[in-house]
């Protein structure tokens, strides 16, 4: 063998090494948006941090749609939601943005309501969630035909279950990870489920905005995650009493 | 004289009481011996039987990436995960000990995990340890008790014809594995399992089902689901009878061997 070609095939394969962390490190449990350690306080003089996620893209990307969830989705259409980017501002919907290295801060409060994840026409509404640690979600089949819900997580217990119409599922996830959802009959729909150790986290809204409030002061990471675009951070002081306004921009490439 | 007699009778009626415990524990439905002393720890023998005898396919890592494994599919099970097929536990759940030994011994028909009868008990029971500690799942969680099986129903015609309705209607089991259970429904072809790996559902006309022929085994393999795969779990759905009925139609899709090849 001549040694270009061996050479060649030593970087193919330190390349699918690369690749390989990469795709796995996306949905694995490492990739945990908080660090362990959490102390709760009183947090009497907070700050609040507001702020807007954008997608800048060179041209109109196909695939790009303005508040797609206006429109009733048609069944016979696959969807493609991963990317949903407001024509108005850039602004990023379901991007999560939450502080990484706080370890004091407001009570953990898990909603008694659990967050219903609904399959509607095949597919998962929402298509992401954001929860703390301990939280119950539901998982509905508003269909008249079978699914399943197929999770892939390691520290929270897996599941793959079977689902009728109108059969309602709860479970509780405990530790934090970041989870997708699949149903096995329909790979066109998938759906996360972010769960993260503290209350310091949102979602962005259709124009990209977020809002997260009684930080303690200090300087602390923000980091936002997207299931397509990947992660993003930035050191952020927040000051008593005060509002602070960032902003975070995923470039097209 | 008298006492002879009855110390015959005695022996012999002990005899049968020893024949017939015996008889009922080799058709006891587990297959699998009560009490098995799995090592706590990690021990040399373990780790010299896993080396010799399953790293060359599940790899040194347990990752499922021996040197054996490149073009083999089924590829050898990862254990990083702690996602494991054959279990008495509920969807999602780690596997008890018992079920590990049980697919050791037993093997996986229709892939080159081979029964590890070879290996004396100890051996076998020895590598268990080493199996899980390759994944921090078991650090996480416990395995969940196993899933309640239910008092059997006679396979009546009109419960197999009750099977059909759910396999065909309410459940649907024949998107993934075919009307006639060849594991040609319409959503077969696309199936890959949680490694990224293309899977089959299963074509039940074979017979050689991989968690194990009884009614049993296959009760067990639709409630509890298989981890790791497509294949999932109707824990919620279905009564204790109508699991049996559904049990009863999937074993009556096998077909005669000579039929098979046509
Ligand atoms: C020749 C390759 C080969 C060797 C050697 C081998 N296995 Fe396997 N093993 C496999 C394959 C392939 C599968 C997956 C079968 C499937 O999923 O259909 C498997 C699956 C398993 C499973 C999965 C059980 C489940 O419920 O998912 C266990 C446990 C296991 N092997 C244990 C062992 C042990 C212990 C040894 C050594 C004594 C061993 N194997 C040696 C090929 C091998
Ligand atoms: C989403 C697709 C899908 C659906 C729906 C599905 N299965 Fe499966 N099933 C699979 C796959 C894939 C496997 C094979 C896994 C393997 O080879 O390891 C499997 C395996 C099985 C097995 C195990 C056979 C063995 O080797 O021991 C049984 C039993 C089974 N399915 C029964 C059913 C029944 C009954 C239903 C309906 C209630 C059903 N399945 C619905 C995909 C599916």
């Amino acid at each position: 063998m001549n040694y270009a070609k061996l050479n060649l095939m030593k970087q193919l394969f330190l390349l699918s090494i690369v690749a390989g962390f990469f795709g796995w490190n996306f949905i694995a449990p490492t990739d945990v948006l908080a660090e362990k350690g959490y102390t709760e306080i009183e947090v009497a003089d907070g700050g609040t941090v507001i702020g807007n996620v954008k997608y800048m893209s060179g041209s109109e990307a196909p695939g790009l749609n303005l508040y797609r969830d206006w429109e009733l989705s048609d069944a016979s259409k696959t969807s493609s939601e991963k990317l949903i980017v407001s024509k108005i501002n850039n602004g990023l919907k379901n991007a999560i943005v939450s502080l990484t290295d706080i370890s004091r801060g407001k009570k953990k409060v898990t909603s008694v309501i659990h967050p219903l994840i609904d399959q509607q026409n095949n597919i998962f509404i929402p298509r992401v969630l954001a929860i703390l640690e301990g939280t119950t979600v539901d998982f509905l089949n508003g269909d008249e035909v079978m699914h399943n819900v197929h999770t892939r997580s390691l520290k929270n217990q897996p599941f793959n279950l079977g689902t009728t119409y109108k059969q309602r599922i709860s479970k509780k996830f405990d530790y934090p990870e970041i989870i997708q959802l699949t149903c096995d009959l329909h790979k066109n729909t998938n759906a996360w489920i972010v769960v993260l150790a503290h209350p310091y986290f949102d979602m962005t809204d259709r124009n990209g905005y977020f809002e997260i409030c009684d930080i303690p002061p200090g300087t602390y990471k923000f980091r936002v995650w997207h299931e397509e675009l990947g992660n993003l951070e930035k050191e952020v002081t927040v000051n008593p009493k005060e509002i602070t306004t960032i902003e975070f921009e995923y470039s097209q490439n | 004289m008298k006492p002879k007699v009855l110390l015959d009778k005695v022996s012999l009626w002990s005899a049968t009481a020893v024949v017939s415990v015996a008889l009922m524990l080799s058709i006891a439905p587990t297959n699998v011996k009560a009490e098995l002393k799995v090592p706590t720890e990690i021990t040399e023998l373990g780790k010299d039987t896993y080396k010799k005898y399953c790293s060359p396919c599940h790899g040194e890592e347990g990752g499922g990436n021996g040197p054996l494994a490149r073009s083999m599919l089924p590829k050898p099970r990862d254990f990083t995960r702690g996602a494991y097929k054959f279990r008495t536990t509920p969807s999602g759940s780690l596997p008890t000990d018992e079920d590990i030994y049980r697919t050791i011994s037993f093997g996986v028909p229709n892939s080159t995990m081979i029964p590890w009868d070879i290996l004396t008990e100890e051996q076998r029971l020895s590598v268990i340890p080493v199996l899980k500690s390759f994944s921090e799942a078991f650090e996480f969680r416990k395995p969940d008790p196993p899933v309640e099986v239910g008092l059997r129903v006679r396979p009546t015609e009109k419960c197999i014809a009750q099977g059909k309705k759910i396999y065909e209607e309410k459940l649907e089991c024949w998107k993934c594995h075919g009307i006639e259970g060849r594991g040609d429904g319409p959503s077969a072809a696309e199936q890959e399992d949680d490694f990224g790996f293309p899977i089959k559902p299963f074509d039940f006309t074979t017979g050689k089902f991989k968690g194990g022929n009884s009614p049993q085994d296959v009760y067990l393999r639709f409630t509890t689901g298989l981890n790791g795969t497509p294949m999932p779990s109707f824990a919620k759905e279905l009564t204790d009878e109508e699991r049996w009925c559904l049990t009863y139609y999937v074993m009556s899709l096998i077909k005669p061997e000579d039929d098979n090849h046509k």
